[in-house]
């Protein structure tokens, strides 16, 4: 029987447009599975949904145990910011909305990272690609499952900009300064593999098999779950993120996207028009176009718009 | 009070992403588009462009001069647009369609209900509603335009702008007119017209929606 088959209590249980709500009723676990369309991103509407799951969650205490984000888009978790609404507000040189947006991200990171706090264990089922702010909030969870064949990275420097919504501190707390560096500034894509032997993801398995993962990692956890909790609080203590310091991070992020010339842009157009290929049934994705870009970058290859190796 | 951009960005985003998940619009960019199908759209674009700068006169007529900010923010940017339709005709000769033939065209309904509506809305609605209209089509070209050129010069094979020119000038050219936009927005205070601008805006992000999924 599908460990997540129950319906959600009449409380949390909204109709969203963006997300799909499952739910154990034996464990409390809620499952948020978001699908975006076309490409699976954090919208303003997306954020605004997930924003009431939340709000839900915490209007009701003890009600809901673990939280789980996941996809419902195959192939892919989340590429984290919208790029074409990120493009609007650089070409409208618009800081305050640009800081709006990236706030709004900040105040979902917040709820997560004090989950522990109001009696939730978070879990990322991440069985598909994710990148940027996708990754960010896959590694905000108490607990990072990915299935194998799931790659991810911070690409953002190669339009030069960075993950702002958290990466760093995520990144710090969970592998230690040399690895977040090397991650956010290669802008480099890797393996579910690679990021476990970094210390990003804790459990790799089997495509298809994530939810047999989920299922018997909340079975470990839940006899143990008010230790585990007041661990975690213990570990913010011990590692602390603050919202003020997420708030710096968001605000130099803002100024920096100010900074992007049409290059850019067409960079992040160009794996956006990828990723619109891969949905309308083509081979590759965003995920090849940066690899593709890896190398260009690489060999001194940059092109606008196509690459060498695209126009073979 | 929050400045009028955010506001309008925000509220408009679901209408703006209606268009960039269209199926149709989706395959423009993905895969661009047969010459047949880019003909059809400059032959709707030229009656799009044709009445741009019309529609901002008739709402610059009505506008009274507590917004007269805009009409002069108006001024400036019909001066910008004067012309471009010829631009839209010489990219259709070099599309293979002569000039006589093209403004011979008559628009789709759909284009009639799109320049209908604006037109009204500049009339009866609000006069500053015309906002909503350049917004949208500045979104449009300066945010979709790009990926929508590129897709379109890889599938008619082609090397240059010849044939592209309006598309492919105006991802550029709207991109710096969104900045002008911005601060001028940012500018109107009062909820009529605020309102009137973001359904103007949605309206117009819907039917150009309509226009290509048509092509």
């Amino acid at each position: 029987m599908k460990f997540l088959a129950d319906a959600p209590p009449s409380k949390i249980n909204r109709a969203y447009r963006y997300m799909r709500l499952e739910w154990n009723s034996e464990f409390a676990v809620l499952a948020a599975r978001i699908a975006v369309r076309p490409i699976q991103c954090y919208s303003l509407a997306a954020m605004a949904e997930l924003h009431q799951v939340f709000s839900d969650i915490s209007a009701n205490p003890g009600l809901v145990k673990h939280f789980v984000m996941a996809s419902d888009v195959r192939s892919v978790f989340n590429f984290g910011g919208d790029l074409s609404l990120f493009v609007l507000l650089v070409r409208a040189r618009d800081l305050d909305s640009l800081k709006l947006y990236a706030r709004r991200c900040v105040d979902l990171v917040w709820w997560l990272e004090n989950a522990a706090q109001i009696g939730v264990y978070t879990t990322a089922l991440v069985q598909g690609d994710t990148l940027g702010g996708g990754l960010e909030s896959a590694l905000l969870h108490h607990n990072v499952i990915f299935e194998r064949g799931a790659q991810a990275g911070f690409p953002e420097v190669l339009f030069n900009l960075f993950p702002g919504m958290g990466a760093w501190h995520l990144a710090i707390r969970k592998a230690g300064m040399v690895v977040a560096t090397d991650m956010i500034l290669s802008g480099q894509i890797y393996t579910a593999e690679q990021l476990q032997r970094r210390g990003l993801v804790d459990l790799v398995v089997e495509d298809g098999e994530g939810e047999i993962a989920l299922e018997k990692l909340v079975r470990s956890v839940s006899p143990r779950l008010r230790g585990t909790l007041a661990a975690l609080q213990a570990r913010r203590v011990a590692a602390p993120i603050t919202y003020e310091s997420l708030q710096t991070v968001v605000d130099l992020w803002a100024a920096t996207a100010l900074t992007l010339t049409d290059r850019d842009l067409r960079l992040m157009e160009r794996l956006a028009r990828a990723q619109v290929r891969k949905v309308g049934g083509g081979a590759e994705g965003a995920v090849e176009e940066i690899k593709r870009m890896e190398l260009d970058t690489a060999w001194d290859f940059e092109k606008t718009g196509v690459s060498e190796w695209s126009s073979f | 009070m929050i400045p009028f951009f955010i506001d309008l960005v925000t509220r408009t985003d679901e209408a703006r992403r209606a268009f960039e998940m269209n199926p149709k619009v989706l395959d423009i960019v993905a895969n661009g588009l047969s010459v047949e199908r880019y003909r059809k759209l400059l032959l709707e674009l030229y009656h799009v462009v044709w009445h741009f700068n019309p529609i901002c006169a008739a709402a610059a007529s009505r506008i009274p001069d507590s917004h007269k900010h805009i009409r002069y923010f108006l001024y400036d940017h019909m001066k910008e647009e004067a012309g471009h339709e010829e631009w839209v005709l010489n990219d259709l000769d070099a599309m293979g369609v002569d000039r006589p033939y093209a403004v011979s065209c008559h628009p789709t309904l759909l284009v009639l209900a799109l320049n209908g509506y604006n037109y009204w809305s500049a009339d009866r609605r609000h006069p500053c509603s015309v906002l909503g209209m350049i917004y949208a089509l500045e979104v449009i070209a300066s945010v979709y335009g790009g990926p929508i050129t590129s897709a379109i010069r890889e599938s008619l094979f082609l090397e240059t702008d010849r044939g592209i020119s309006f598309i492919s000038s105006h991802a550029t050219l709207d991109a710096e007119h969104m900045v002008d936009l911005r601060v001028v927005m940012n500018q109107i205070n009062d909820d009529d017209a605020r309102d009137a601008i973001i359904e103007a805006t949605a309206f117009n992000f819907h039917q150009f929606t309509r226009i290509l999924e048509a092509i």
